[in-house]
């Protein structure tokens, strides 16, 4: 079974988002990038199934600027393959586009199965996965928090829904799988094996050419909030007679 | 022909017992000898002092006084056994051979004294019974003072039928010598019950006597290899071979390309192998782990004896198991603090955290580590610090206070202070940092502090066998200190303290660096600040890596005093503290099978002293784990957590108001 999974970088929400408030626009090259959680998953999924029956994983990410990390990290919890795709790319990259290239990529390959986070800080209505299979012309299948090889050219997927409820899939391969969360927490990969793969390790690059985008972000703003709290204050009568108040006023108190 | 007969089977005792005991301790050796270096041969001099001073007098062990003077006697009998070793050999060999009055009336004196030891020892396994000997070989135990009594009574035996037999076996006639007071006492009985009349039953007695002692010696000695006893030979080098780098340096400079993760016996030092064998089980460590007094399931002492039976077993050509997460368990790996209350405790200076953290750096290369630590882990690669917060806001603490502190990359400044993680982000440690400035601006100190430009010191990185990312924020740190110009660094935590002063060296740091307690002592000693009396009756727990780790004991105790401070101490204080629960990455970590914290243990310890109630603490994770102790154990209208720095400002009347956010 050969494994693929889709790793990208975005903006780290522990710093602020850089936004110029004039212009409008995000400032893509001010933000530092991380790891999307949600690939974290998909990656240790495909290294589950690795252990469990000898897949071989690939992890493929387009080179939006500092990748490089990323893949060894990969690598060093024990990905076989890493490749970058290069070209004319940068951080403001759009998923479509991102999604274009790989699909380009993966589409010259024989891979069974392709991994990607369900969803991304950018992405959080889980496109990137679809458009995808999408391009290929391949089974997809999302929010998923199981993949077992189940034998030949099927996969078993374990497909969450709201409400607690589970479904059991079977599919035949090739597919695109969104992963929500692997079986297991990602495992940890120590900064000296990250270094030491960094070293004995290389990355596959391969070229391609980005497409046009057809979606063109007009700007960026922060939510205007639509309404605020009101703060209560004044001593304690006060207080209590203004929440009397605020409830009378909302109906909400019944008196006997 | 009798004579004859004892000559011959001393020396096929002497061949036999002496092959045996090479056969068994080559392989030992053997495997030392593929582990790798470390430098233990420098120093001779403080190392022979050193061992002088634990060897024939005991320093250590006499700290369990019971213990201790027991194991005095057994050894002095060791030392003295040698003289009646060449007295009955020399009696078989040398007709005539006498070693005199006076050493024959010291061996009968040490006679009687390692007798009431074993009697002593037999005592306290059975009777006393200390939690200390739970899984350690009991009957290994028993085994050794079955025969050290037995080679006793032989040497009393063959004495007192010595001067009847040895007309026949030895064709000389010595005299019965009362300086010989126990052979010479038991003769007696032979002459009263005419025994003594009868020169086969002498003949025979004197034999018997001959190889109760002589046999049994070279039969203990084919029996040490396999033994926890083995430390009867090699105590005495291990102590030799301690350790003389900064004690609070957990490991000395790493190969890049090995790491210091231990998988197999070969990744161990061959002192740590050495550790293995010389290791008494004596359980002195066990009995100090707040881990193990926690109900987690870590005992440093059965870290060492699993690891040393999984070398036994693949020298016996066992299949060879993974050591970390397989020998010794990922859960008793991660449950320590790295307090070091194990090494401190143990006779034979046994190192267990070095051991513990390669271990764990073992399982961390595999990705075995639970998700919250990982979490700390990522955010130090990332960010710098543990709290998942921004590098940018490392100084807002800095913000509340009425002047400002310097950048010490920009300007030079005397003080060089280093914050340090939970003095920087958590809120309710900022307002103690605050106070801390203004401590210093007071006292008219020229300091600042590195802005941005500080990360986690990495102490505990590496004490959770994270050696790269120590060396990454160490690296970062170090850049920033290049850049600026002090004359010495000021520390609040001591896990920064440590790391800047122990671990930093081994990247080319040697600046002067100092804690805080220090510090203002220095600065009240000449009178920059001037503290009134508090009269306050309090007691002071000294924190794991101000203490053990760095023999700061006396200048908290002394800044307490002039500020008229009375202490009242627990009886676990200065090297003998009780870790708090937080050390070794412990503070992030998931509480396995934890039936008690630590931090609670020692709370009630403190809550045993009458009328105090002011528990005084010099370290940022101390306040947090002991503010947490004393809500758990409900005892806030009892005691107050207080840190050294609050007492001082009070006691110079910095108008902070004492009841400050401790209990929100
Ligand atoms: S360092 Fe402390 S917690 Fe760890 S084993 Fe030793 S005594 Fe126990
Ligand atoms: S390691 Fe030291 S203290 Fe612990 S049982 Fe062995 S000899 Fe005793």
């Amino acid at each position: 079974m050969r494994l693929a999974v889709l790793l990208k970088t975005v903006p780290d929400l522990v710093e602020e988002l850089a936004l110029d408030e004039d212009a409008r626009t995000l400032l893509f090259d001010e933000m530092s990038y991380v790891p999307s959680e949600w690939d974290d998953q998909a990656l240790e999924e495909a290294l589950i199934i690795k252990e469990e029956s000898g897949a071989e994983v690939t992890v493929i990410a387009v080179d939006t600027g500092d990748v490089d990390t990323m893949l060894f990290t990969a690598l060093a919890k024990g990905a076989d393959y890493a490749v970058k795709i290069v070209g004319d790319f940068d951080a403001a990259m759009s998923n479509w586009q991102k999604a274009r290239v790989v699909a380009d990529y993966l589409g010259r390959g024989d891979f069974d199965a392709v991994l990607s986070g369900v969803q991304a800080i950018d992405d959080v209505d889980g496109q990137l996965p679809g458009l995808v299979a999408g391009f290929l012309g391949w089974p997809h299948a999302s929010v998923i928090t199981e993949v077992r090889v189940a034998g030949g050219s099927h996969l078993q997927l374990r497909q969450e829904y709201a409400g607690g409820l589970v479904a059991e899939l079977e599919t035949v391969t090739p597919i695109v799988v969104g992963v929500q969360a692997a079986r297991k927490p990602p495992r940890y990969a120590s900064v000296a094996k990250v270094r030491q793969v960094a070293k004995s390790a290389t990355i596959d690059e391969v070229e391609a050419d980005v497409a046009e985008a057809r979606l063109a972000g007009v700007e960026y703003v922060r939510p205007v909030a639509a309404g605020h709290a009101e703060m209560i204050e004044g001593d304690i009568d006060e207080v209590v007679d203004r929440i009397v108040a605020i409830l009378e006023e909302r109906n909400l108190l019944r008196r006997a | 022909m009798g004579r004859d007969l004892l000559m011959a089977l001393t020396i096929v005792m002497f061949l036999g017992t002496g092959g045996f005991f090479i056969s068994r301790m080559a392989p030992i050796i053997g495997v030392m000898r593929l582990a790798r270096p470390t430098d233990r041969l420098d120093n001779v001099g403080q190392r022979l002092g050193f061992m002088m001073r634990q060897v024939f007098a005991h320093q250590r062990l006499m700290r369990m006084k019971l213990s201790g003077v027991l194991h005095f006697f057994i050894f002095s009998g060791f030392v003295i056994l040698f003289i009646d070793i060449v007295d009955a050999i020399g009696q078989v060999f040398v007709p005539g051979f006498n070693i005199g009055s006076a050493l024959d009336f010291v061996v009968d004196l040490f006679v009687t004294l390692v007798l009431i030891g074993i009697i002593l020892a037999v005592y306290q396994r059975a009777v006393l019974k200390p939690e200390r000997y739970h899984g350690s070989d009991e009957r290994d135990g028993y085994i050794i003072l079955g025969m050290i009594a037995l080679i006793m009574i032989g040497i009393v035996l063959h004495e007192s039928f010595y001067p009847f037999a040895a007309p026949v076996l030895f064709h000389v006639h010595p005299r019965l010598d009362p300086w010989g007071f126990l052979g010479y006492s038991v003769a007696q009985l032979w002459i009263r019950t005419g025994l003594a009349m009868h020169p086969v039953i002498a003949e025979v007695g004197y034999i018997l006597g001959y190889l109760l002692d002589i046999g049994m010696v070279f039969a203990f000695l084919a029996y040490l290899p396999t033994s926890k006893h083995l430390h009867i030979f090699l105590a005495v080098p291990s102590i030799f071979l301690h350790k003389t780098r900064p004690h609070g340096e957990l490991v000395p400079p790493v190969d890049p390309d090995a790491g210091m993760a231990i998988r197999t016996v070969k990744d161990m030092n061959w002192k740590d192998v050495l550790d293995l064998f010389t290791c008494t089980e004596c359980g002195r460590c066990q009995a100090v782990c707040p881990a193990h007094a926690a109900g987690q399931p870590l005992s440093p002492k059965m870290v060492i004896i699993e690891l040393r039976d999984a070398v036994r077993r693949e020298l016996a050509g066992g299949e060879p198991l993974p050591l970390a997460g397989g020998v010794v368990s990922a859960e008793e790996l991660w449950s320590c603090t790295t307090c070091g209350a194990c090494q401190e405790a143990c006779p034979v200076f046994i190192e267990h955290v070095p051991k513990i953290a390669g271990l764990r750096a073992a399982l961390l290369e595999d990705g075995e580590v639970d998700k919250s630590t990982q979490k700390v882990l990522v955010g130090w690669d990332r960010q710098g610090n543990s709290f998942n917060q921004p590098q940018r806001k490392r100084p807002a603490w800095a913000k509340g206070l009425d002047f400002t502190i310097k950048d010490a990359r920009k300007e030079p400044v005397d003080w060089l202070w280093f914050v340090g993680d939970f003095a920087s982000y958590d809120p309710r440690m900022q307002h103690l940092s605050r106070l801390v400035a203004r401590l210093l601006h007071r006292a008219g100190i020229d300091f600042g502090i590195l802005y941005e430009g500080e990360v986690n010191s990495g102490n505990d990185a590496l004490r959770m066998g994270e050696y790269g990312l120590f060396e990454t924020l160490a690296q970062k740190n170090l850049a920033a200190l290049e850049k600026a110009q002090f004359n010495q660094v000021f520390t609040t935590d001591p896990h920064s303290f440590n790391a800047l002063r122990n671990e930093y060296g081994k990247l080319g740091f040697d600046r002067p660096v100092r804690h805080y307690t220090q510090a203002f002592l220095d600065l009240i000693e000449q009178g920059r600040l001037r503290p009134e009396p508090l009269n306050l009756r309090v007691t002071y727990h000294d924190p794991c890596y101000l203490g053990r780790w760095n023999r700061v004991f006396d200048a908290p105790r002394q800044l307490l005093e002039k500020m008229g401070v009375e202490l009242v101490e627990m009886p676990h204080h200065g090297a003998n503290s009780f870790c708090c629960g937080a050390g070794g990455g412990r503070i992030w970590m998931e509480e396995v099978g934890m039936t008690d914290r630590p931090a609670n243990i020692r709370m009630r310890e403190a809550l045993t002293l009458q009328d105090v109630n002011h528990f005084v603490v010099a370290c940022p994770k101390d306040m947090s784990m002991f503010t947490a102790a004393v809500q758990s154990t409900g005892s806030e209208e009892r005691m107050k957590v207080i840190d050294v720095a609050e007492l001082l400002a009070q006691a110079v009347g910095l108008d902070e108001p004492l009841d400050r956010v401790m209990a929100e």
